[in-house]
């Protein structure tokens, strides 16, 4: 029969979206029905996934997604794909103020905003990359991190919406009037006295920074357009990327105030005074110490936060109550004293129900952003997934190899090497240094008690609390190995971060000295044109070959292209 | 009876059209073949305003000393 060349066309396409090509050594004509029974009850061994194979190209696509198993599979249908889809429906109407005002600001957003439209309805593929190849308990345990994540999201976003002037033909509303705009690395604790009656919304985490892991195509145009007015290109793509979002003015316009740190480098400054030239408004600049360890700055640490209040209580003739700091920052440390029991399962079992990358970003956002309903309400249903682990000894991730923690401030376009590692190479990461900021419970028995504890936890914060607060604090790698099990150290290599960059020849005597195993992996931060993903992956097989002479576990993961996906 | 029979197999039509949605990552192609090119081109020649025209100037009464 002759094929037209359209037909061709249609089913050569076909063949790439759809179908996945058999192993070449397969036995043709062999069906074991017991196999292909046992296969799809419970998937297939973690040797014969293939999981490589699912790509279409370097798209990031799958031809299909992945057969967990029959119980699995269901669960990230309905408890994951499905459940998420319908929560993010529920969410946009529900902080939207109702489902059609909700609805309406949502689509006024996403036609307006790029880092919106393009970034954010790709969010279940930023399921799919985080949770590859998990089973069982881990695939639940981490798949809840990423609804409180999602959920906080649409909050934030529809906060801003609802209130942006850009979006209301200028109009200063109510609400704008009642918003406090600050940068993604002030800490939502500073606001808790203001809680109920003002509303904190950092500018640039979610216009910026969230979007890095979810789609990391966006934030380029922003580091672009930084450059484009002849801004210099080596401080820290971050920064950049902070304040391009200004250039393109592509920032939503939802606060008449603004305040900002210097989290955690000068590059940080230079954001806040470009910040401070287009907003054009009322801005507290409230920096924190680098060197907090000195007690002389503590006094100064805490007279910052003071005057950062004096300005609100200024600005917005709300005065600030102590009785509402005192109640979240309580309910802050029950969020804490559940990180504290997730460390303890983490470190000393092979229990833990929640992966590197979901362990990572979950404790970032929601330290970074502060006390919210949503991240108790995460914290019961992990709970009591690792209850269920523990008590009945599950492990969680069986064939780890290595027990990794990873080090420095890490990838964000490729925050998701460590499902990867695992699923290749049997590396387990099991923390990894931005959780272990912002370790700190506010006391709230005097106001003394709380500023100071108040100051610390800021001073504390991602960055700040290792990676330049002192060598002797990104030095404490050594005491957090010991302490989480861990005999392989992922070093992070931000190549525009200068802290870092200073202190890269001690670590590489210290781990000969230890004899420690270390993969030093660069990376730009959230510009994926600098060390592309793949390169990564290569710097981490090329190690686990040559170094440890191990074999993949998934042939298929070793190399594989993937520079146009998400 | 009918009706509930009939509820119940649209119902599991829409299940099932949703599971292969689902399996097949149709909602990621759709997004990425189709959805994501047509905003970036609405993107790309949307009409911004020119930030670099702001002015630059010292604000006056921010804080108000006791």
């Amino acid at each position: 029969m002759k094929i037209s060349k359209k037909a061709k066309m249609v089913r050569d396409k076909m063949k790439e979206l759809f179908v996945v090509e058999k192993p070449e050594n397969e036995e043709k004509g062999k069906r074991d029905i017991k196999k292909i029974a046992r296969d799809f009850w419970y998937g297939k061994p973690h040797e014969e996934r293939r999981l490589g194979d699912l790509y279409i190209g370097d798209t990031g696509l799958y031809k299909h997604r992945e057969w967990r198993g029959f119980v699995d599979t269901m669960y990230y249908f309905n408890m994951i794909w499905l459940y998420n889809y319908g929560h993010m429906v529920m969410d946009i109407m529900k902080f939207g103020g109702g489902p059609v005002k909700g609805v309406v600001n949502f689509s006024k957003g996403l036609m307006r905003y790029r880092w919106m439209g393009q970034t954010y309805l790709t969010v279940m593929h930023w399921f799919d990359r985080g949770l590859e190849g998990m089973r069982g308990p881990i695939l639940r345990g981490s798949a809840w991190h990423y609804r409180g994540m999602v959920c906080e999201t649409i909050r934030q976003f529809q906060e801003m919406f609802a209130s942006d002037k850009k979006l209301h033909g200028g109009r200063e509303s109510e609400q704008w009037k009642h918003n406090i705009a600050h940068n993604e690395t002030v800490s939502g604790s500073i606001f808790y006295g203001f809680h109920d009656v003002l509303e904190d919304i950092p500018l640039e985490m979610i216009p910026y920074f969230v979007t890095c892991h979810v789609n990391n195509h966006t934030v380029l145009n922003y580091i672009d357009a930084a450059q484009s007015i002849g801004l210099p290109s080596d401080p820290c793509p971050m920064c950049q990327a902070e304040y391009g979002i200004f250039v393109l003015d592509d920032y939503p316009d939802f606060a008449p105030t603004m305040i900002t740190s210097n989290e955690a480098c000068d590059g940080s400054v230079a954001t806040s005074v470009i910040q401070d030239w287009f907003l054009n408004r009322p801005l507290f600049a409230m920096p924190q110490p680098m060197r907090y360890d000195d007690p002389l700055v503590q006094e100064h640490c805490q007279r910052e936060i003071e005057e950062c209040w004096k300005f609100i209580e200024q600005q917005y003739g709300v005065p600030f109550n102590w009785e509402m700091y005192c109640k979240y920052a309580e309910e802050q440390n029950k969020l804490t004293a559940f990180e504290h029991e997730k460390w303890d399962v983490a470190a000393n079992t092979p229990y833990y129900p929640i992966n590197g990358v979901a362990q990572a970003l979950y404790r970032i956002y929601y330290s970074q952003d502060g006390n919210r309903p949503i991240w108790h309400e995460i914290d019961a249903h992990v709970r009591k997934i690792m209850n269920h682990t523990v008590k009945n000894k599950i492990v969680t991730l069986p064939k780890t190899r290595h027990r990794v923690i990873a080090w420095s401030c890490a990838p964000l376009y490729y925050s998701s090497w460590c499902t990867w590692a695992y699923n290749c190479w049997g590396l387990n990461c099991v923390i990894n240094m931005d959780s272990l900021m912002f370790d700190q419970f506010l006391r709230t028995d005097t106001y003394e008690h709380a500023l100071e504890d108040l100051s610390w936890y800021n001073e504390k914060a991602p960055m700040r609390a290792m990676a330049v607060g002192g060598h002797e604090h990104i030095l404490s790698l050594w005491d957090y190995m010991e302490r989480f099990n861990c005999d392989m150290v992922v070093m992070y290599d931000q190549l525009q971060c200068k802290g870092m960059q200073g202190i890269h020849g001690v670590f590489e005597d210290e781990f000969r000295k230890r004899n420690i195993h270390a993969i030093w992996v660069p990376h730009a931060l959230p510009d994926k044109r600098t060390v592309s993903r793949k390169e990564i992956r290569k710097i981490i097989s090329d190690y686990m070959i040559t170094v440890m002479r191990e074999e993949p576990l998934d042939p298929t993961l070793v190399d594989f292209e993937d520079d146009s996906s998400w | 009876m009918k009706i509930i029979l009939k509820i119940f197999g649209i119902l599991a039509a829409v299940y099932a059209a949703l599971f292969a949605v689902f399996y097949y990552d149709l909602d990621g192609k759709f997004i990425y073949y189709i959805f994501e090119p047509m905003m970036v081109r609405r993107y790309d020649n949307m009409k911004r305003e020119d930030t670099l025209k702001t002015p630059y100037d010292m604000k006056e009464d921010v804080m108000k000393e006791e």
